[in-house]
């Protein structure tokens, strides 16, 4: 195999599909991953191959397919390394991890597969030890084959709700309830006919779930969460007739839907092609992604002057996904708690530990603040997640303040590397291992 | 099968690991939600599972890592990092 080399960051079902795309076609692939094992986040494997966590049917055939077709393949695959960005000079920056220094390729494409960001937007208390996101409880799940112990509570808007609801259930700890944001009526899923694998797996969740006598409470929210003198969590909640209640439990899954994320997605003019495949791009799910993979290593092919492979279904497939995908979205409400009724000690960049009463006084300013004043000046975006997890929030309380759209999550955290915080040493040994020479590759 | 009897030290105390797990899942089966001081003024804790947050990082024998992300292994010394600033 002597084609150009390539590199796909992300070893979930798009970053596999488009490895397998790219070494039909010969290309010299290496696929990165920064978990031990691959999989990504849908298709977690368990830490011990006995204990497994029931998924549907057709997720785990999708998988079996995919990681029999990358064994036969001549792809390398190197886990534990994490993608640190794309070089002025136009090198791919990784961190191996294991070894604990930085190794530089020079490929001539890069294909993003690193899947989407998971929103959660701020309530008063999510910041607390013991509250998760509902995809981070769902993949310590699938490690472990356990449920999480003590009573839980999955709150938010979306489909991962109900998935990891029925989840914990069959594995023996029924949340003690599950809050849908959305008030939207249910018999509306009579559209989900166009997309029947959707409806099929939602029965198979929430038919569990009423056998565990858990109910799906739509138009129902956490408004705050306290941490209790031993050691739990005290959740105030609002239902659809306004009622408030208090739940005290041991652990809260919070989820708001998942963003893309195009953090690092941008190579400059010395750069290799980039391409970016998969919820990083667009968030369709599982079915999509294997899809949205086999194009984006095709459109790899193509630009290296092969011949992609064509004629099949891939891209009608994706079509339809984004179909169902809009459909499905129809039932949720992934805005979060109305910004307004937030009290000013809510926190909203956790870390920074920069409050909703901050960002206000900031925005009162009598001069408009710009986006990246409100990240240099106000810390919002400015700590080690990188704004992941806050600016998109921030953007959208701009607008709701001002009025008008809210600015891009991109003039807030601009586009630089390290995509991820590395450590300093890991430069050192890269530098003490392969010292510079003037010679370039 | 599982059980390797190995443990890591965190922040001195014996955490006990089974194979294939990360920091953060051995953490979470010993009970210890709390990571010690975090960043922000916030505790330290899993949240995202993915690396994506920081919420989670710690001190692996004198580096920050996410203990999500950080297989476990034997005699590992992991610290929050408020105690390493101490």
């Amino acid at each position: 195999m002597s084609g150009p080399e390539v590199l796909v960051i992300g070893g979930g079902p798009a970053g596999i599909a488009a490895a397998i795309e790219m070494a039909r076609a010969d290309l010299a692939v290496t696929l990165f991953e920064q978990a031990p094992r691959l999989g990504g986040a849908i298709h977690r494997q368990p830490n011990d191959p006995s204990r497994r966590v029931p998924v549907p049917g057709a997720q785990r055939q999708r998988w079996q397919a995919l990681s029999d077709a990358l064994a036969a393949s001549p792809v390398e695959v190197l886990c534990q390394c994490m993608f640190v960005g794309v070089e002025g000079n136009g090198a791919v920056l990784i961190e191996d991890r294991a070894n604990r220094r930085i190794v530089t390729r020079n490929p001539a494409a890069l294909v993003l597969a690193v899947g989407g960001i998971e929103r959660v937007a701020p309530v008063p208390g999510w910041h607390l030890p013991g509250v998760v996101s509902a995809g981070g409880m769902q993949v310590m799940m699938k490690s472990t084959g356990r449920a999480p112990q003590g009573d839980v509570l999955i709150a938010g808007s979306g489909p991962l709700l109900l998935a990891l609801a029925a989840q914990i259930a069959s594995l023996g700890n029924p949340p003690v309830a599950v809050l849908e944001r959305s008030a939207a009526p249910v018999l509306a899923a009579a559209r989900l006919l166009e997309a029947p694998a959707y409806l099929l797996e939602a029965a198979g969740y929430l038919m569990p779930l009423a056998m565990a006598g858990v109910r799906w409470r739509r138009g129902a929210a956490v408004t705050s969460i306290e941490a209790t003198a031993d050691g739990r969590l005290s959740v105030a909640t609002i239902d659809s007739e306004r009622r408030e209640r208090r739940l005290v439990v041991d652990r809260v899954a919070l989820h708001d839907g998942l963003r893309p994320n195009s953090n690092g997605a941008k190579a400059g003019p010395n750069g290799p092609f980039v391409v970016s495949a998969g919820d990083c791009r667009e968030v369709l799910g599982g079915v999509a992604a294997i899809a949205d993979g086999r194009l984006a290593g095709r459109a790899v092919v193509a630009h290296l002057g092969g011949s992609p492979a064509a004629g099949d279904a891939t891209e009608a497939q994706l079509v339809r996904e984004r179909r169902a995908q809009a459909t499905l979205n129809g039932f949720f409400d992934f805005s979060g708690s109305d910004p307004a009724k937030l009290p000013d000690e809510t926190v909203v960049c956790r870390c920074e530990g920069r409050t909703l009463g901050q960002l206000r006084s900031i925005l009162a300013a009598e001069d408009p603040v710009s986006p990246r004043e409100i990240k240099l000046n106000g810390r919002f975006g400015m700590g080690a997640c990188q704004g992941r997890f806050c600016t998109e929030w921030v953007a959208s309380f701009v607008a709701h303040q001002r009025g008008g759209s809210p600015p891009a999550v991109a003039e807030f955290v601009g586009n630089r590397w390290p995509v991820k915080p590395v450590p300093v040493s890991a430069f050192v040994e890269a530098l003490v291992r392969h010292p510079p020479s003037n010679q370039s590759e | 099968m599982t059980h390797t009897g190995q443990a890591f030290l965190f922040d001195g105390v014996v955490v006990p690991f089974e194979a294939n797990e990360t920091i953060a899942v051995a953490l979470d089966r010993a009970g210890v939600v709390s990571l010690g001081d975090g960043q922000g003024g916030c505790a330290a804790r899993y949240f995202c599972g993915i690396g994506a947050c920081q919420a989670c990082v710690v001190s692996v024998d004198g580096t920050r890592m996410e203990a999500c992300l950080t297989p476990a292994r034997e005699g590992q010394r992991v610290q929050s990092l408020g105690s390493v600033e101490r």
